[in-house]
């Protein structure tokens, strides 16, 4: 019984192995990465809140705006090593560089310009499939709020 | 030793039918030609006979109910848990049984893995890390809001040349 038990007991423990090391391999090399932009314009002339801003409307919350209007979706996929510019709303641009993919955090080094001047220069980990919010700039009398999310491929 | 010594052995093992099917043949016919045997034999069926007699008269003044009572009293008495336990944890150490703990080691141990990289409860904690900032010059507010376990940065502009209406950036910027 041990010897007709042993052969397939052995084959299941190196297809396991093998699984593992197969699931390990492709979730710890990424590809790229895939970044949306979500350009909003908060504002406190009305109440209004773009029903498009639903999944994020409680992330807006602590800002206490009253009104949020999304201007501008956009998405693009960076490989590690290269850089993607985003235009945002303004005549500005959002320069996105990915650093590193480690424990599920995505580093990002993060460039907001206003024309040629620099705005903020930060470098941040977001959660693999998460976000940061990055606000402030004025824009159209209220004030602009990025939504900038990351995704490993 | 003659043949009639070597039959006369073997008589008690024929009675009983413990020969081979030859040898109890060959006995059986020796002994139907030999009167010496056949006496022998009759003496040989007589003993069993009385032996017989007396077993079954002492048999029958056993008292085998309470033999059976304690047997049945064994088979459906309650073990402590702690037997079943024991035996439990015993029959898991059979061989073919402890071959698969090994595969089911290596299952534990990947869910683990999973567990510890999708954290239970599917509440993936959204905090980003800031590593550094540079905002050349300008203010900036770093906010770490629990409930939704978002990180805002928030950078105050220059009213001086940069806001397209200073006025209502300043109104509106700092809410948290």
């Amino acid at each position: 019984m041990w010897k007709k038990l042993r052969n397939p007991v052995l084959l299941f423990s190196l297809a396991l192995v093998s699984a593992a090391s197969w699931l390990h391999a492709a979730d710890s090399a990424p590809q790229s990465v895939q970044v949306t932009v979500r350009s909003i314009l908060a504002g406190s002339k009305s109440d209004e809140f773009d029903p498009k801003l639903k999944s994020l409307e409680q992330q807006l919350k602590p800002l206490k705006h009253r009104s949020y209007r999304a201007l501008k979706d956009e998405t693009q996929t960076i490989s590690w090593q290269g850089s993607k510019v985003f235009e945002i709303p303004g005549g500005r641009s959002l320069t996105i560089v990915p650093q590193e993919f480690q424990n599920d955090r995505i580093g990002l080094k993060i460039r907001l310009t206003q024309g040629d001047k620099p705005l903020i220069d930060t470098t941040v980990k977001i959660a693999n499939k998460g976000n940061i919010i990055l606000g402030g700039p004025a824009h159209e009398g209220g004030s602009l709020v990025l939504s900038i999310s990351a995704a490993s491929q | 030793m003659n043949q009639c010594e070597t039959i006369r052995e073997s008589i008690g093992r024929w009675l009983d039918g413990e020969l081979q099917t030859a040898d109890s043949e060959a006995v059986r016919r020796h002994v139907e030609g030999c009167p010496d045997c056949a006496a022998a034999r009759q003496r040989l069926e007589k003993i069993q006979g009385m032996l017989g007699n007396l077993l079954t008269a002492e048999a029958s003044q056993l008292e085998f109910a309470p033999f059976w009572r304690e047997v049945r009293r064994r088979i459906e008495e309650k073990r402590p848990w702690y037997e079943e336990l024991i035996e439990w944890a015993q029959s898991l150490l059979i061989a073919p049984r402890l071959a698969w703990t090994v595969p089911a080691a290596i299952m534990v141990l990947l869910g683990l893995l999973s567990l510890a990289k999708w954290p239970v409860g599917g509440q993936v904690s959204n905090y980003a890390s800031v590593e550094s900032i540079d905002t050349h010059g300008r203010n900036v507010a770093l906010l770490r809001e629990d409930k939704t376990k978002t990180t805002i940065i928030w950078l105050y502009q220059d009213p001086e040349g940069e806001s397209e209406n200073v006025e209502e950036a300043t109104k509106s910027g700092p809410a948290f």
